[in-house]
């Protein structure tokens, strides 16, 4: 009788494991009739706030959606779930997910560049008024519109400035304090690292904290500059500057088993309301 | 030298106190701006909307959910286990089964959480998915089976522990009388060490209530009130409320207050499992005593 209640359990678990070893990788096919699996960020990440203002989606982002802390944990959760939809930063795309086209435009830094891929959104730095008179937030700013800084900006996002004026050395010395924006940071760290070539004497510390950090440190002054990945609201632009440094683009991203290939911003909005929960919806 | 000593005691009091006053100084405040009852008793959590809505009830629920989940699927193998290698368990094997324990608890939380990630939860969407039109196996089941496997550890050792510290007279009377080996064990044995394994429940309860990294990556997250039976779906816990906003939230805005808030919450949730981890062992110091009494009246 033991023998019997005991074989019971572990018979189960080998079956239950079985079961789910066969079907991931053996069947392959894709069921139109199945829910959508909707992934998104968090609230207050800047890749969110992008995205649901320029998909309309805004504040009525579907409950249901499975939220993810960062974009690696979006990119596995979509590799791993054959329904599934999410959004990430265009840099971050990986080859486990596919990215479709929106409104028949596939983005790629050249749709980005021509403004025909919609979903962009522009990697800002903002100063305020007494920053801005500083000779050496002056010169950052320029070389980061220079043709040097924005060959960093074209490496993995998109150039603001195609035929911006080559940066001349400026000799000044100092320290400037940059914050905000954890998407702007890398491309940040770059622009830094080529700045120092020419400006070996100015030290120049980066900090994150995110787009509304950034912007409220910068109108207070706690920083020199601040980052953003979103646009500045028309409070905002009230006390600081904004200055467009590069373009990123966000890409609609499913499983790679997914047959689908394009959507209409509708549909896109549709998806993440929860109007629409299954693939069938959108064919 | 004693100095050294009394210094060193003091230093864990002194970090309990200071995050003490850290967490209410600066959550209580924000809980107040919201609102007590909003907050503990609102089931919305819309902190960006224009009109942002702070209500933790969603998590409070989540969080007793998957430690409710994981005590029920970790408490019985644990404590079962534990009878085994205390009672029952070959000398050969106890040597393999005792560090494979030892090692479970060494292995970090992310770990578990890539495990529960890649493996559990296309599992459950595998097995449940289609039936019930899931969208995906992030839900709380899969948060509930994977901090039972990582309580498991906590449960077992301690219980182990307190079922080797019950008397060896209790267990060869039961065999006297005529009892089996498992009757001894189960009706005699275990009930004597009875407040000792349920401190040992207790502290998993401390575990699963604390975990955050393992179950942000497998339950979902999302803030919305479920129900019981709901258990398929995704729900979000106290713990990774904080983890999965404070990066990107405003210092001194009201969505940081109210995360700090949460901590709070979370903290007295701590709290009140301590102090019944307390109550358990000092009604175990005072079981032993009455039992030591009589034996000493005799001899």
């Amino acid at each position: 009788m033991r023998k019997v209640l005991s074989l019971l359990p572990a018979s189960l678990l080998l079956f239950a494991f079985a079961a789910g070893c066969s079907s991931p990788g053996g069947n392959g096919g894709f069921d139109n009739g199945r829910t959508v699996a909707l992934f998104t960020r968090e609230e207050g990440s800047g890749t969110r706030g992008a995205f649901v203002e320029l998909t309309g989606i805004n504040e009525d982002m579907s409950a249901e959606a499975s939220v993810a802390g960062e974009t690696n944990e979006i990119l596995t959760k979509v590799e791993e779930n054959t329904y599934a939809i999410s959004y990430v930063s265009l840099g971050s795309l990986s080859d486990g997910v596919k990215a479709i086209s929106i409104d028949g435009v596939t983005p790629t830094t050249a749709t980005i560049k021509d403004g025909s891929f919609k979903i962009q959104r522009p990697f800002i730095v903002c100063v305020n008024p007494e920053k801005a008179a500083n000779e050496l937030v002056a010169d950052f700013i320029s070389f980061l519109l220079s043709a040097e800084g924005q060959e960093v900006s074209g490496s993995s996002w998109i150039k603001v400035d195609e035929s911006a004026p080559a940066y001349a050395a400026s000799g000044l010395s100092g320290t400037l304090k940059v914050g905000g924006s954890t998407s702007v940071e890398p491309c940040m760290v770059e622009m830094v690292k080529v700045y120092n070539t020419f400006n070996p004497d100015v030290n120049i510390e980066i900090s994150g904290g995110g787009s509304g950090t950034g912007i409220s440190e910068a109108k207070d002054g706690v920083v020199d500059i601040g980052m953003s990945s979103r646009e500045l609201t028309a409070d905002e632009t009230a006390s600081l500057t904004p200055t467009v440094i590069a373009n990123d683009g966000v890409a609609v991203i499913v499983n790679k088993e997914n047959p689908i290939e394009n959507l209409t911003m509708e549909q896109v909005k549709d998806l993440f309301t929860g109007a629409l929960t299954k693939w069938s919806d959108v064919g | 030298m004693r100095f050294v000593f009394f210094f060193a005691a003091l230093t864990s009091v002194l970090a309990v106190a200071l995050i003490c006053v850290f967490l209410f100084a600066s959550g209580v405040p924000s809980m107040a701006e919201i609102g007590f009852l909003d907050f503990l008793l609102g089931a919305e959590w819309t902190p960006t909307n224009a009109e942002p809505r702070f209500g933790v009830l969603p998590m409070i629920l989540g969080s007793l959910y998957v430690t409710a989940g994981a005590i029920l699927l970790g408490v019985p193998i644990g404590i079962f286990a534990a009878v085994f290698m205390a009672r029952m368990c070959p000398k050969p094997l106890y040597r393999l089964i005792k560090p494979a324990v030892n090692l479970m608890a060494g292995i970090p939380s992310v770990i578990y959480g890539f495990f529960g990630m890649m493996v559990l939860v296309p599992l459950i969407f595998d097995l449940f998915g289609e039936r019930f039109g899931l969208p995906g196996g992030d839900s709380i089941l899969a948060a509930s089976v994977l901090l039972g496997i990582m309580i498991l550890p906590t449960v077992i050792n301690i219980a182990e522990t307190n079922l080797r510290a019950v008397p060896q007279e209790l267990y060869e009377g039961a065999v006297a009388l005529g009892a089996s080996h498992e009757r001894a064990v189960f009706k005699v044995i275990l009930p004597a060490a009875r407040s000792g394994v349920m401190a040992a429940v207790v502290l998993g309860i401390g575990r699963a209530v604390g975990e955050t990294m393992a179950v942000k990556m497998v339950a979902g997250n999302q803030t919305v009130l479920r129900l019981p039976h709901e258990f398929l779906k995704g729900a979000r816990t106290l713990t990774t409320n904080i983890v999965i906003e404070m990066g990107y939230v405003e210092q001194g805005s009201l969505h940081n207050g109210a995360l700090i808030a949460t901590g709070v919450v979370l903290f007295v949730f701590i709290l009140l499992v301590n102090s019944l981890f307390s109550v358990l062992n000092s009604d175990k110091e005072n079981r032993l005593r009455r039992r030591a009494a009589p034996k000493g009246a005799v001899s």
